[in-house]
């Protein structure tokens, strides 16, 4: 955590960069999905791939995940894990379906 | 009693409580907006339709995008400002951080309410037609010489009840009944009451009479001094009336009998898609009484167009493309989707004044040249299903409200706490900075937070 004056004006300044590198993100995103790349599965990849480095930057930085105590990164894996269950429930109730035609 | 490590870090975890609690909180978030992601992706894959793609305003969504990156810079400035003791910045900042969040709000229900208004008809073939619907959708209904109610005897969950159910939706003057008994009322809450008071105790009689365990439904009918004409949305009924119904049933189990005299949807067009059309050149949309061959040309004209463009681009050298065109979802929808901006189609430059002056003759038939969209008076046997761009439409509208909703009820709720730091804690702020920074920053961190699930939603549901 920074605390001196002149580590806050030093993060302040990492904000703003941030900020900026935000909003750069977001116009190409914004731009590369009118762009017809090869398959629409390819627009949202990269789509989503922006959106990750979008994610990570407000994460690490803004919300200071970058250098955090251990419990925090605890708390995260198991926060992970059930998300991870909770998509393998949607995806095991999707390939295999209540099928009705044996009745 | 004081809350213990609000300021100073707790040995065992090495930071203040304030903040375990709020990763504690983030993660349940976390798993919540996971599991609502995935349901995403599962609705998606298995849409047995084209899934909307730039569907939603882009616009509006970009500027709300960049609205919410400002706040979380200016949340965090507000929490930098307070470590440097500057509390006038703080406010500042903290005040813009609330604005942002207001703002983006505002923007929200615009978008909301555009979807809101906006229709989407799917008629018998496929075709989709949306549009506006500038009067509604009413069915008229009259002839109608006799109400016929139904008072329940027991508590129940249908039980007469023609004053909110049936009296809003006659059209013209509030006409004179006359009872069995030959009495002329006007039907109002009053009469009613009586009315009803009367049946329930005929009711009443005729259990004790016939030794009945409960008190039946009594049915009261009444007379009209002259026909009666109803105009209602198909809402307001027990069920759809059939096409050629002689008797409909309200939600308050009032029937009525008489015949219909018009159930036309007047839709103002501004988009037809036939990605589900068959065949799309004998859709319905190109009846006469409808859009017709003028626009049927428009449609022909842009699809042939966008065949030639698109074999232009992916031209393989051989006389082929490199592309499936039938693969690709933004070809499709240049194929197969038509916008409609105007009363009359645009006039195709090369074929000269003589063709856009037939383009424009149907524009006064249908009595449309004062709007922009071409008016059509879709017939009920036509239309398959109608719905404002709601949940009910589809699986991807009941997942972008979900999803946008519950994104919208947390910048509410991060706004309320961040305004109430501002408001009602000014004394904290300069009696114990130390602990109002650490409140803003866990503010913050919930800030951040919803500024981060919108990272996703945004590509998700606006641009890919």
């Amino acid at each position: 955590m920074a605390d001196s004056p002149e580590e806050i004006h030093k993060s302040i300044k990492k904000i703003l960069w941030v900020g900026g590198l935000l909003v750069i993100c977001t116009g190409l995103t914004v731009w590369l999905s009118f762009v017809e790349l090869p398959t629409h599965s390819l627009n949202i990849i990269v789509g989503m791939i922006l959106a990750t480095i979008k994610a990570a930057l407000v994460a690490l930085i803004f919300m200071h995940l970058n250098h955090e105590k251990v419990i925090i990164y605890k708390f995260l894996f198991f926060t992970f894990a059930f998300v991870l269950a909770l998509f393998l429930l949607f995806y095991f109730s999707s390939i295999d379906p209540l099928v009705f035609s044996q009745f | 009693m004081d809350i213990p490590y609000t300021v100073t870090a707790r040995p065992d975890t090495g930071l203040y409580n304030a903040k375990v609690g709020i990763w504690l909180f983030l993660a349940s978030e976390v798993m919540l907006f996971g599991g609502l992601f995935s349901s995403y992706i599962f609705l998606r894959v298995g849409a047995d339709y084209p899934w909307p793609v730039h569907e939603l305003n882009v616009t509006m969504g970009f500027i709300n995008t960049l609205v919410l990156i400002g706040s979380s810079v200016t949340v965090l400035l507000a929490w930098a400002s307070i470590k440097l003791r500057k509390f006038t910045a703080y406010k500042v900042y903290m005040a813009i951080t609330i604005a942002c969040a207001m703002t983006f709000m505002v923007i929200k229900s615009f978008e909301y309410r555009a979807k809101f208004t906006h229709y989407s008809a799917t008629l018998t073939d496929g075709t989709i037609l949306t549009g506006h619907l500038p009067h509604g959708f009413e069915i008229e209904f009259g002839g109608v010489n006799e109400l016929t109610l139904t008072v329940a005897g027991r508590k129940s969950a249908v039980d007469a009840d023609p004053v909110s159910y049936v009296l809003p939706y006659i059209k013209g003057d509030a006409p004179k009944f006359k009872t069995e008994d030959g009495k002329e009322i006007t039907l109002d809450a009053n009469s009613f009451a009586q009315l009803r008071a009367e049946a329930h105790g005929k009711a009443e009689a005729k259990a004790k009479a016939d030794n009945m365990l409960q008190v039946p439904n009594w049915t009261i009918k009444l007379t009209a001094a002259s026909p009666i004409t109803f105009s209602f949305p198909p809402s307001k009924l027990l069920a759809k009336p059939a096409l050629d119904a002689k008797s409909i049933t309200f939600r308050d189990g009032t029937l009525i009998e008489g015949k219909i005299i018009n159930d036309k949807m007047t839709l103002e067009v501004d988009g037809v898609d036939l990605r589900g059309t068959p065949e799309k050149d004998k859709s319905l949309a190109w009846n006469e009484h409808y859009l017709g061959s003028v626009w049927k040309n428009a449609f022909i004209h842009q699809r042939d167009e966008a065949i030639a463009e698109f074999n232009k681009e992916f031209n393989d050298g051989n006389g082929g493309t490199t592309r499936d065109p039938t693969k690709s979802a933004s070809q499709q929808k240049k194929l197969f989707y038509m916008h409609i901006e105007s009363a009359t189609p645009a006039a195709h430059g090369e074929e000269g004044p003589k063709h856009s002056a037939e383009a424009h003759a149907p524009a006064e038939e249908h009595g449309a040249a004062h709007t922009h969209h071409p008016e059509l008076h879709l017939e009920r046997k036509d239309v398959l299903f109608y719905s404002n761009f709601t949940p009910k439409l589809n699986s991807y509208y009941a997942i972008y409200f979900t999803l946008t909703g519950l994104h919208g009820l947390h910048v509410i709720a991060g706004a309320s706490v961040l305004a109430y730091f501002l408001i009602f804690d000014g004394r904290r702020l300069r009696e114990d900075p130390e602990h109002m920074a650490n409140r803003v920053e866990v503010g913050g961190l919930f800030w951040h937070f919803v500024d981060l699930v919108w990272i996703f939603l945004f590509p998700l549901l606006y641009l890919l």
